[in-house]
């Protein structure tokens, strides 16, 4: 065996490992989506709150962006938009780019902080879905579509929000399982910090 | 460095998101049909799983409307019980307005869709978000024949336009749905306009486009309210559907323009079955020098 040959081996098997892990948190996190988006398509078509239903497909571009940072997490929420779409009667990306914008903000902003207490979280869900939906109707009538911004939007925010932070104490532990499986997360593992870090050493 | 470049890389990923999104919206507004296509193709897939998971939570879902909507429904019971007596009360004089109606309508040389074919629908779900109320499912598709554009109604007059279409199942933008815009002609004047819904009022119509005031400053020629309001020929839908009665007739634009606010004929709201009226729809409303709907309000 040649020198170049023994050196490639480890490497090989930390890309292949790496692959394998990225290709299952992708097929959790798949499936947790599609859980929630039958579930809103389904149930919460009836269960509301004064009118609103909670927005899981936002609950799930949020808690991807706050579990796996900006970078990924605003691809995830991209996906979770899209798919979105496809049944809103919206133009399609528009939910996908709206969604894709706060997990981006939302990731960045709390990259430093921990988020691991149910209230936090809560709290930052409150918050990104309050932020997803007021993109959302924003950049619906900034395209054209009438009847987004209106007397009603205020409470579809705030009861929308209210109902994902409630939710959230359900879908975060499993979106933390579809994102990280049953490895527990360094939350400054992949902060621009750490990446300091490594590169000093 | 480091953190430099990745927060560089991030932004540039944003960036490519953003301009997909981008693409996405303007091949949607163009009605690029592969893009139409695959979304349809995708909702057939689900379809399935979306019915099953839904007769299995059905009950979760009736439990929770029985818990929360006891109050409503019986204080809309004694609403329903005090309407019978009222239309018992004035039962002739409904027949009587059926009768004027009926004769206007002859008058006029209108039928309305006698000659079209007609699906008959369910209505399968109402709105999935907090931003389509407007907007339902209906149980017929593709292998119905139903087609996007195709007009919908109820025996009382026009609910909406079959926006989707999938291979066994529909959506419908219900009329009260602000974005839909409608060529109508008020019967008693025979003046044509454009109308679309009011956001937040989903028994109102509004034709704000299309009427002038007269000029004259004669009032008899605005149309009386109460007066009919139809779908107009040469609109997107088939001639004289019932939209509504005129409920109030306003200036607008410095008085240069009627403002038509109209009780919509069919409720919208509580919607159980619908028929979707078989004739290829026309793609565009056929707006300009040559249409009876002018491009803008004067």
């Amino acid at each position: 065996m040649t020198a170049p040959q023994l050196a490639s081996t480890p490497v090989r098997r930390g890309l292949s490992s790496l692959r394998s892990s990225v290709l299952m948190a992708t097929l959790r996190i798949i499936v947790v989506y599609m859980a929630a988006l039958l579930l809103q398509l389904t149930i919460f078509v009836d269960v509301r709150v004064v009118g609103v239903a909670p927005e899981l497909p936002a609950l799930i571009a949020v808690l991807a962006g706050l579990l796996v940072g900006a970078q990924a997490g605003s691809f995830i929420a991209f996906g979770a938009g899209l798919m979105w779409d496809v049944y809103l009667p919206t133009p399609l990306g528009l939910a996908a780019v709206s969604f894709a914008l706060v997990a981006f903000g939302l990731g960045s902003i709390t990259e430093e902080l921990f988020h691991d207490t149910r209230i936090q979280t809560g709290l930052l869900v409150f918050a990104g879905t309050a932020a997803s939906v007021a993109v959302y109707a924003v950049l619906g009538e900034v395209v054209g579509q009438r009847g987004l911004v209106d007397d009603d939007l205020l409470k579809i925010v705030l009861v929308s929000s209210a109902f994902n932070a409630l939710l959230s104490l359900v879908v975060a532990p499993a979106m933390r399982w579809a994102a990280w499986g049953g490895r527990s997360r360094d939350p400054s593992a992949d902060s621009p910090r750490a990446e300091a870090r490594i590169g000093r050493r | 460095m480091a953190v430099a470049q990745r927060s560089g890389r991030s932004r540039y990923r944003l960036i490519l998101l953003i301009l997909t999104a981008v693409t996405l919206l303007t091949l949607d507004f163009r009605g690029y049909g592969p893009l139409e296509t695959a979304q349809s193709r995708v909702r057939d897939i689900l379809e399935p799983v979306v019915s099953a998971v839904d007769v299995v939570l059905g009950p979760v879902a009736e439990v929770w409307t029985v818990m929360f909507s006891y109050n409503d429904l019986r204080s809309e019971n004694e609403q329903l019980r005090a309407e019978i007596d009222s239309l018992r009360s004035a039962d002739l004089r409904a027949a009587a307005q059926q009768d004027t109606l009926d004769r206007l309508l002859e008058a006029t040389g209108v039928t309305y869709v006698d000659d079209i074919e007609q699906i008959t629908a369910s209505v399968l779900r109402d709105s999935v978000g907090n931003f389509d109320d407007d907007v339902v499912s209906i149980d017929v598709g593709h292998r119905d024949g139903v087609a996007p554009g195709m007009a919908v109604v109820t025996a009382a007059g026009l609910v909406g336009r079959v926006e989707t279409v999938d291979t066994s199942r529909s959506t419908v933008t219900m009329i009260s749905n602000p974005n839909l815009v409608i060529g109508v002609r008020l019967i008693e004047t025979g003046d044509v306009g454009l109308g679309h819904g009011m956001a937040g009022e989903p028994t109102k119509f509004v034709v704000d486009t299309g009427l002038r005031w007269p000029e004259t400053g004669d009032l008899s020629e605005l149309p009386g309210i109460g007066s009919a309001v139809v779908t107009a020929a040469g609109s997107r839908y088939p001639a004289n559907i019932p939209v509504g009665r005129v409920a109030s007739v306003e200036p607008a634009e410095a008085g240069l323009v009627q403002l038509v606010t109209v009780d919509l004929a069919a409720d919208v709201d509580d919607l159980g079955y619908v028929t979707v009226l078989s004739q290829v729809p026309v793609d565009e409303a056929p707006v300009g020098p040559d249409s009876p709907f002018p491009e803008q309000s004067p």
